[in-house]
C-alpha cells in the first residue's frame, strides 16, 4: 500500500466497508444508505388494520379532549425532617467502589434527593481516573431491574429472613461438631478486605469444609502463569502508556480483560501525537495476534491472525526469532512454523520489540494457558521491560486458594457434600456443560443460593436469599495496585436483600450482624485504630468522601523470572488439529459473562465488531462459512463432544479461519422478562478441560433462518469521506492530510454565515437598550478518532443520562434504535484481514442545519450558543429533519417506548431531562441539561463558566479522553485547542457546508515501514458507499508481499 | 307557481355573510381567551390539606419568604418546607389546634403532608428559582401579593409567552436584591435607570432560547 512512501498527490484514502453485503454491493443494503427510514420503519405495527388505527385514535382523541378539561391534580410531597446537607434540587455526590470480580471500580455517583440516578468514575480512584466502562454506567439499570430478587424463598415460598436465620442456626449447629464436615462454599472471586477476613473466619470455624471458587471468565490463568515463572502469585499490570511497542498476543486488554478502563485510558495516552509540530510526533505500535476479532484486534496496526491454540507456538516461535535476533532467552534455536504467521513478519516483529528494549511490553490474555503467560513474562523480563512497561503486584484481599468447580462437582457427585452455600454466582446457568452441575446440586440436601435474581441456581436451592447492589451495601474492595476503598451505600435495599458479607458472616460467624459493623471491624484492623477513636473516625470519614484510602497503594512487587515455560511451550506438541474446527469461548462485550442479561441498555448496545444487538452468534470467518456453506443468518447446530446448541451463523471478516467464536452470556432462562430467551447458552458445550478453546467442534445448518437484530448497515452515509485515517508517517510529512482529502469549489451556502458574536448576549430588545458585558460561550465538541478505541462507553453513558429507550429486538430491526450517539465500524482492504476504524457519530450541531430549514413547525432551532435545540413539545413528527440530516443521528420515537416501563426502572431517569412520548423527533443535546446547570450555577457565583466545567456525558466516561468539548471562542480551551490542529475535519463539511460544531480528529495508524499490512489476493476493491470519490484505485494496495 | 322558499331566505346569504366573520372572531377569540392558561390557570386556588394562610403568616406576622422555602436561593426548587419546620413554632404556638392534627399527625407517624401544587409548570419546563432570585426578580412577579392570600392561588398565567415579555424586557421585574423577598416593596421613581445598571452590574441576560427552559 502506498501509504507511507507515496508523493503528495499520490496518497489515497482507502475505501471502507460496513458490512460484507455493503462490500458486495448487495441490493439487500443499498436502501440503509439511499434511504433515512428503512423499508417499512414508518409501517403501523402489523395486525393492525388502517381502520382499526383510524377508530383507536378517535376513541383517544375523545379520551384526551376529556381528560383535557380538568386539571391534573399534582402533590408537593416534603419531608417530614429534612435530612442534614439534602437541598432538594440539587444533586449531591458520593464516592463509592463498584467490586466487578476481583476488580474494585471507583464511582462517583449522582443522587437526585436520595435516589441514584447516573454513575461516573472517581478521578481520585486509581482503577478509573474519573472514566467508565460501560458496564460500570449500565450499573445503574441494574439496581432499579424489576426482575430483582423481591423476597427469600424457603423451597420456593416466600419467607423471612428471620426464619432463615433459624433455620440455619439448625444447621450450623450440627456443622460446628463435625467441624464443617459436608459444607462448601461456593464463591464468586473477589478482592473484599472483609470478605476475605470472613472466609478465614469461615475455615477456622469449619476446618473440615470446602471453599470452591467459579468464575465463567476468570483471570486464573494470567496470575497462575506469573506465579508459576516467578513462584510467588502474581498479577500482571502493564502500563500500556510507557510502551512504544505493544505485542498482545490473544489479549482483548481494550474490551473484556480485567481492567479495561484504565488499560484504554493508559493505551490512549500511548497514542498521543503532537499536533503542534507533527513532524516530531511519536506514537506506540500495537501488533496483536489473536484468533477471534476482538476490539484490541481492530485497533492494532499489525494484526496477525493466530487461532487461539497456536498462540503458544507463536510465542514460541517469536522467542527463537527473538533468540536468533540476539536476545538472551532460553529458546529453542528454531521452533516449527505456524500458520498465518510469515517469517517475515515475525522478524519485523522481533527486531522491532528489540529495538525498543525497556519500551516495548508483551501481554497475553486469559484464555491462554499458564505457560504462555510464564513464557511472555520470561520474554519480558529478557527485553528489560519488567518494571518498566510492566509492573507486578502481589494480589492482596482475595480468596485463599481454594477447589476449583470441578473438584466440588466431583466432590458432590461422591456425595460428600451435603451444605452448599452459593455466593453469588450462578453455576447452574454458567457451569461447563461436562460438569452437569445440576445434576450434581440435586443431590445436596442443603442448597443456600443468595444471588440478585431468582435465576436458574436459585430456582434449585432449597434456600435463596436476595442479594443486596453494590449502590444498596456497605462493602470495601482493593484496586489492582493494593489501594483499598469502601463499597458505602446510596440508598438502602430496595428489596430487602442481603450482601455476600452479611451471610457469609451468618455462616462463618453465626450471628446477624449489619455489613456496616462488618465493614468496620475490618478496616479498625487495616488502619491499626479502634472504631469510635478519634483517628479511626477521620480515616473512615475521609475514606468514604474521597472514595479512597489514601496511600494504600502498593509498590510493584519483585518479580524473580525462573525460565522454563519458553522450553516447555516450544517442546509440547501442536494440539491435536483432528476433525472439525477450533472452537473458542469468548466474554460479550456487552453482557460479560451473563450478570448482565437482563439489562435492556447492553442487550441493545451493538457489538463493537458485528454490531448485532439481542442475540450471540456462531462466529465464522468468511473462508470458513465458504468452506462450510452456510451464510448469515442461517440457524446452525454447534456440537462439542456430544453436547450441542443452536445459534444463527454471523460472518465476522478478519477472524481466524477453521474457527467458530460463541459468546457467553446468552440464552438465559432464569434472568428476567429482558434476559430471557436471548440467544444461546455457549456454557452448554463448554467443557471444564479446556474451558476457553476446544478443538473438535462442528457446525451443521439445520435449514432454518433466524432474523438478527444487527445495525452495520444502519445510519449509513452516501459515499464520501466520512472517517479519515492516515498512517503516522504520511501525517509527519502531510499535517493535513484529512482536509486535504476532499477537493471542493469554495463553499457557498444560500444561508446567511453563523455569527458568533450573538453568543449568550441579551435579546435584542434588551441590547438596544442597555450594554451588558456577559460571557459568550459557543459550544462545540472534537472527537478524536485516534485516541477512540470503539468500546462503547459513551453509548451507554449518554443513555443514562439523557432518558434514551430501549426498544426491544424487533424494533432495531426496524431501525429504530434510539442511540444519541453511535459507533459507526468501517472496515478497509480484504474481507480476511481487514482494518477496522471507529467512529462515534452524535449529532453534529450543524451551523447550517439541514435539519433546522424543513421543519414546519420550528421544533428544531438552533440557539444563541450554537447548539441545534430539539423542542419537544412543538414537536409533530414529520420526520422531515431526519430525512434532510446527512448525519443520520435523529431519532424519532415510533411508540411511547416507555409508557409501560415499571415504576422502579422509571427511578433511573435523569430528571433533568424530559422523558420523550411517542411521535416526537429525539437527538444529541450536547447534554444541554448541563450545559445551564453550569451556567446557572456560574451566574449565582458570578464568574464565568470555566473549560471543563461543562463535560457531556459521552465525554464525561470515555476511558480514552477522545471527547472534547467545551466553549470554542476561548482560545485556550481544550476543544478550540483540539479543532487547531491540522488533523481536524468536519464530516461533510466541504460537501453540503453544513458548518458542523463536532468535528474530528482523523485516526492515524503507525504501521511499520516494513510489513506493509496485508491484502487478500484478487480482493476485490469495495464500491463502498462511504468510500470516497477518488478511493476505488487506492483499496488494499495489493503491492507484493504475502 | 307558487315561490318554493318564502321571501325572507333571500336575506340568508346577506346574513351569513355578516354573521360567519362574527361567528369565526368570536371563535378565535373564543379558543383565544378560553383555552389559554389567563383562563385556565390564573385563579386556581385547590384546597389544601390543612388551610394553612399566607395571609396571616407572610403577611401579619411578616415571616420572610425564605423561612419555609429555604432553597430558593440555591436550588431549582424553592421546597415547602418539611413537617419539622411547620412544628418549630407550633409545639408552642396553637399547639392543640384540631386544624393542625394533620401536620401533629405527619410528624408523629413519619407520614408526609400531601399539599397540592398549585404553580405547576409542565414537565418539560425546566424552571430554577435560584437564577430568578439572586438576578433580583422579586417572588411577588411571578406569585403575586401572597401576603394577602387566605388560600394561595395563582395570578399569573405561567404560560411561554408570559415568561418571554419579562426575558426579552427584564428591566420591570428587576428590584434591588435585599428586595426580593419583601412583598410590600414597590418601584420608585426612576425604576428605569435602576433597572438600566442593575442589568449592567449584574450581567443580566435572560435566555430567549428554547434551550434556556426546555431540555
Amino acid at each position: 500500500m502506498a501509504r507511507s512512501t507515496a508523493a503528495p498527490g499520490a496518497w489515497e484514502a482507502p475505501a471502507y466497508w460496513r458490512s460484507l453485503e455493503q462490500r458486495a454491493d448487495d441490493p439487500r443494503v443499498r436502501d440503509h444508505y439511499e434511504r433515512e427510514f428503512l423499508e417499512g420503519a414508518s409501517e403501523a405495527p402489523e395486525g393492525l388494520s388502517r381502520r382499526e388505527v383510524l377508530q383507536l385514535t378517535a376513541a383517544s382523541v375523545s379520551l384526551a379532549s376529556l381528560a383535557a378539561c380538568r386539571r391534573p391534580v399534582e402533590h408537593i410531597v416534603p419531608f417530614v425532617q429534612a435530612p442534614e446537607l439534602m437541598v432538594p434540587g440539587i444533586p449531591r455526590h458520593y464516592a463509592t467502589t463498584l467490586p466487578f470480580r476481583h476488580e474494585a471500580l471507583g464511582l462517583l455517583v449522582e443522587s437526585h434527593e436520595g435516589r441514584p440516578t447516573k454513575v461516573e468514575g472517581n478521578e481520585l480512584h486509581p482503577s478509573t481516573l474519573g472514566s467508565s466502562s460501560l458496564w460500570m454506567q449500565a450499573s445503574i439499570l441494574d439496581l432499579y431491574d424489576p426482575d430483582r430478587s423481591r423476597a427469600l424463598l424457603a423451597a420456593g415460598e416466600p419467607s423471612t429472613w428471620e426464619a432463615f436465620t433459624a433455620a440455619w442456626g439448625d444447621i450450623a449447629a450440627g456443622l460446628v461438631q463435625s467441624g464443617g464436615q459436608g459444607l462448601a462454599i461456593l464463591a464468586e472471586s473477589f478482592s473484599s478486605p472483609t470478605l476475605a477476613r470472613l472466609q478465614r473466619d469461615a475455615q477456622e470455624r469449619f476446618p473440615q469444609a470446602r471453599w470452591a471458587t467459579w468464575e465463567p471468565i476468570s483471570e486464573a490463568n494470567a496470575e497462575a502463569g506469573a506465579s508459576r515463572a516467578a513462584g510467588v502469585a502474581l498479577v500482571p499490570d502493564p502500563h500500556y502508556e510507557r510502551a512504544r511497542v505493544i505485542l498482545a498476543v490473544d489479549s482483548d486488554f481494550l474490551g473484556t480483560e480485567a481492567g479495561v478502563v484504565l488499560a484504554t485510558r493508559r493505551y490512549a495516552a500511548s497514542r498521543a501525537v503532537d499536533d503542534a509540530s507533527p513532524s516530531s510526533s511519536g506514537m506506540s505500535r500495537l501488533y496483536v495476534a489473536e484468533g477471534i476479532h476482538s476490539l484490541t484486534g481492530a485497533n492494532a496496526d499489525h494484526r496477525i491472525r493466530v487461532r487461539s491454540s497456536r498462540i503458544g507456538a507463536f510465542v514460541a516461535a517469536l522467542a527463537a526469532e527473538l533468540a536468533r535476533q540476539g536476545l538472551g532467552v532460553s529458546a529453542p534455536a528454531s521452533a516449527s512454523p505456524v500458520e498465518g504467521v510469515s517469517a517475515e513478519q515475525l522478524r519485523v516483529l522481533a527486531a522491532d520489540l528489540l529495538a525498543h528494549r525497556g519500551e516495548s511490553l508483551i501481554v497475553a490474555g486469559r484464555r491462554q494457558p499458564p505457560v504462555v503467560h510464564a513464557a511472555v513474562l520470561e520474554l519480558n523480563a529478557a527485553l528489560g521491560n519488567v518494571g518498566r512497561t510492566i509492573e507486578y503486584r502481589i494480589p492482596r484481599h482475595r480468596q485463599e486458594s481454594g477447589e476449583t468447580l470441578a473438584e466440588l462437582v466431583e466432590a458432590m457427585g461422591a456425595g460428600r457434600v451435603e451444605t452448599l452455600v452459593i455466593l453469588g454466582a450462578n453455576p447452574v446457568y454458567s457451569a461447563p456443560g461436562d460438569l452437569a452441575f445440576a445434576e450434581a446440586l440435586s443431590g445436596v440436601a442443603n442448597v443456600l443460593h443468595l444471588g440478585g435474581h431468582v435465576d436458574e441456581t436459585a430456582a434449585a436451592s432449597k434456600w435463596h436469599v436476595p442479594r443486596a447492589h453494590p449502590l444498596e451495601t456497605w462493602a470495601d474492595a482493593s484496586a489492582a495496585d493494593g489501594t483499598l476503598s469502601i463499597v458505602q451505600p446510596l440508598i438502602a435495599p430496595l428489596w430487602d436483600g442481603k450482601s455476600e458479607i452479611e451471610l457469609l458472616n451468618l455462616v462463618a460467624g453465626g450471628e446477624d450482624r449489619s455489613g456496616y459493623d462488618l465493614v468496620r471491624q475490618t478496616w479498625s484492623g487495616l488502619l491499626g485504630s479502634e472504631p469510635g477513636s478519634e483517628s479511626f473516625e477521620s480515616r473512615w470519614l475521609q475514606t468514604l468522601h474521597d472514595g479512597v484510602a489514601e496511600g494504600t497503594a502498593e509498590p510493584a512487587a519483585e518479580a524473580p523470572v525462573s525460565s522454563g515455560a519458553l522450553q516447555e511451550l516450544a517442546s509440547s506438541p501442536a494440539p491435536g488439529g483432528g476433525e472439525g474446527l477450533e472452537i473458542v469461548f469468548a466474554a460479550s462485550p456487552a453482557l460479560f459473562d451473563g450478570r448482565f442479561a437482563n439489562n435492556a441498555w447492553l442487550q441493545e448496545l451493538p457489538h463493537p465488531i458485528t454490531k448485532m444487538t439481542w442475540d450471540n452468534a456462531a462466529l465464522l470467518s468468511p473462508a470458513t462459512a465458504r468452506t462450510l456453506g452456510v451464510e448469515n443468518e442461517e440457524i446452525v447446530t454447534v456440537s462439542v463432544e456430544g453436547r450441542e446448541i443452536e445459534l444463527p451463523v454471523w460472518i465476522v471478516p478478519g477472524q481466524a479461519d477453521e474457527t467458530v467464536v460463541v459468546e457467553l452470556g446468552y440464552g438465559r432462562t432464569g434472568a428476567g422478562r429482558v434476559g430471557d430467551g436471548v440467544g444461546a447458552n455457549a456454557s452448554v458445550i463448554r467443557t471444564s478441560r479446556s474451558l476457553d478453546y476446544a478443538q473438535g467442534a462442528t457446525v451443521r445448518s439445520t435449514g432454518r433462518r433466524h432474523l438478527v437484530a444487527q445495525t452495520q448497515d444502519h445510519h449509513g452515509m452516501e459515499g464520501r469521506p466520512l472517517v479519515r485515517a492516515a498512517a503516522l508517517d504520511h501525517f509527519r510529512d502531510h499535517p493535513h492530510f484529512a482536509a486535504e482529502m476532499v477537493h471542493t469549489l469554495p463553499p457557498s451556502t444560500l444561508w446567511s454565515e453563523w455569527t458568533y458574536e450573538e453568543g449568550s448576549h441579551p435579546p435584542p430588545g434588551v441590547r438596544e437598550r442597555v450594554a451588558v458585558d456577559v460571557p459568550v460561550y459557543q459550544w462545540g465538541m472534537a472527537i478524536d478518532l485516534n485516541a477512540c478505541t470503539g468500546c462503547n462507553a459513551c453509548v451507554i453513558a449518554c443513555q443514562s443520562e439523557n432518558n434514551i429507550p430501549a426498544v426491544g429486538r424487533d424494533q432495531v430491526r426496524r431501525g429504530r434504535e434510539m442511540h444519541w450517539i453511535r459507533l459507526d465500524r468501517y472496515f478497509s482492504g480484504s474481507e480476511d484481514e481487514p482494518e477496522t476504524v471507529f467512529q462515534p457519530v452524535p449529532c453534529m450541531h450543524c451551523e447550517n442545519a439541514p435539519c433546522e430549514q424543513v421543519c414546519p413547525v420550528a421544533a428544531t432551532v438552533h440557539d444563541a450558543e450554537g447548539i441545534n435545540a430539539m423542542v419537544y413539545n412543538r414537536c409533530i413528527g414529520t420526520r422531515y429533519c431526519s430525512n434532510n440530516c446527512p448525519y443520520k443521528v435523529r431519532r424519532f420515537n415510533y411508540y411511547h417506548f416507555t409508557k409501560h416501563t415499571p415504576e422502579v426502572v422509571a427511578l433511573a431517569n435523569n430528571p433533568d431531562v424530559t422523558v420523550r412520548s411517542r411521535g416526537v423527533m429525539e437527538k444529541c443535546t450536547y447534554c444541554t441539561q448541563r450545559i445551564n446547570a453550569a451556567k446557572i450555577a456560574a451566574k449565582r457565583e458570578d464568574r464565568p463558566v470555566a473549560d471543563g466545567e461543562v463535560r457531556t456525558a459521552c465525554q464525561q466516561a470515555c476511558p480514552a479522553q477522545a471527547i472534547s468539548f467545551g466553549n470554542i471562542l476561548d482560545e485556550g480551551s481544550v476543544v478550540a485547542t483540539h479543532k487547531r490542529s491540522p488533523r481536524n475535519y468536519g464530516m461533510l463539511d466541504e460537501v453540503v457546508y453544513t458548518r458542523p460544531r463536532t468535528t474530528y480528529l482523523a485516526k492515524l495508524r503507525n504501521p511499520s515501514a516494513e510489513l506493509a499490512p496485508p491484502a487478500a489476493p484478487g480482493a476485490d476493491p469495495a464500491h463502498g458507499a462511504t468510500g470516497g470519490d477518488e478511493s476505488d484505485a487506492a483499496a488494499g494496495g495489493a503491492e507484493g508481499h504475502g | 307557481m307558487a315561490q318554493t322558499f318564502p321571501r325572507w331566505t333571500l336575506k340568508i346569504p346577506l346574513f351569513l355573510a355578516l354573521s360567519l366573520p362574527l361567528f369565526a372572531a368570536a371563535a378565535v377569540g373564543g379558543v383565544w381567551y378560553y383555552f389559554s392558561p389567563e383562563y385556565t390557570d390564573v385563579g386556581y386556588r385547590p384546597k389544601q390539606p390543612v388551610p394553612y394562610s399566607h395571609a396571616l403568616h407572610a403577611g401579619q406576622l411578616r415571616i420572610d419568604c425564605r423561612y419555609c422555602h429555604a432553597s430558593v436561593e440555591q436550588s431549582a426548587v424553592a421546597v415547602v418546607p418539611p413537617t419539622k419546620v411547620c412544628m418549630n413554632c407550633h409545639h408552642v404556638v396553637l399547639k392543640e389546634s384540631p386544624l393542625l392534627e394533620p401536620i401533629r399527625f405527619s410528624l408523629a407517624s413519619g407520614r408526609p403532608m400531601q399539599w397540592v401544587r398549585v404553580h405547576d409548570l409542565p414537565e418539560y419546563v425546566f424552571f430554577d428559582h435560584s437564577a430568578h432570585v439572586t438576578a433580583g426578580v422579586g417572588c411577588r412577579s411571578c406569585h403575586g401579593p401572597v401576603q394577602e392570600m387566605v388560600v394561595v392561588q395563582q395570578t399569573e398565567p405561567l404560560s411561554m409567552g408570559w415568561c418571554l415579555d419579562c426575558h426579552r424586557d427584564p428591566g420591570p421585574s428587576l428590584r434591588p436584591l435585599e428586595a426580593v423577598t419583601d412583598m410590600e416593596w414597590v418601584p420608585l421613581e426612576g425604576h428605569a435607570e435602576f433597572a438600566r445598571q442593575a442589568i449592567e452590574e449584574r450581567g443580566i441576560a435572560p435566555p430567549t432560547d428554547c434551550t434556556g427552559c426546555h431540555r
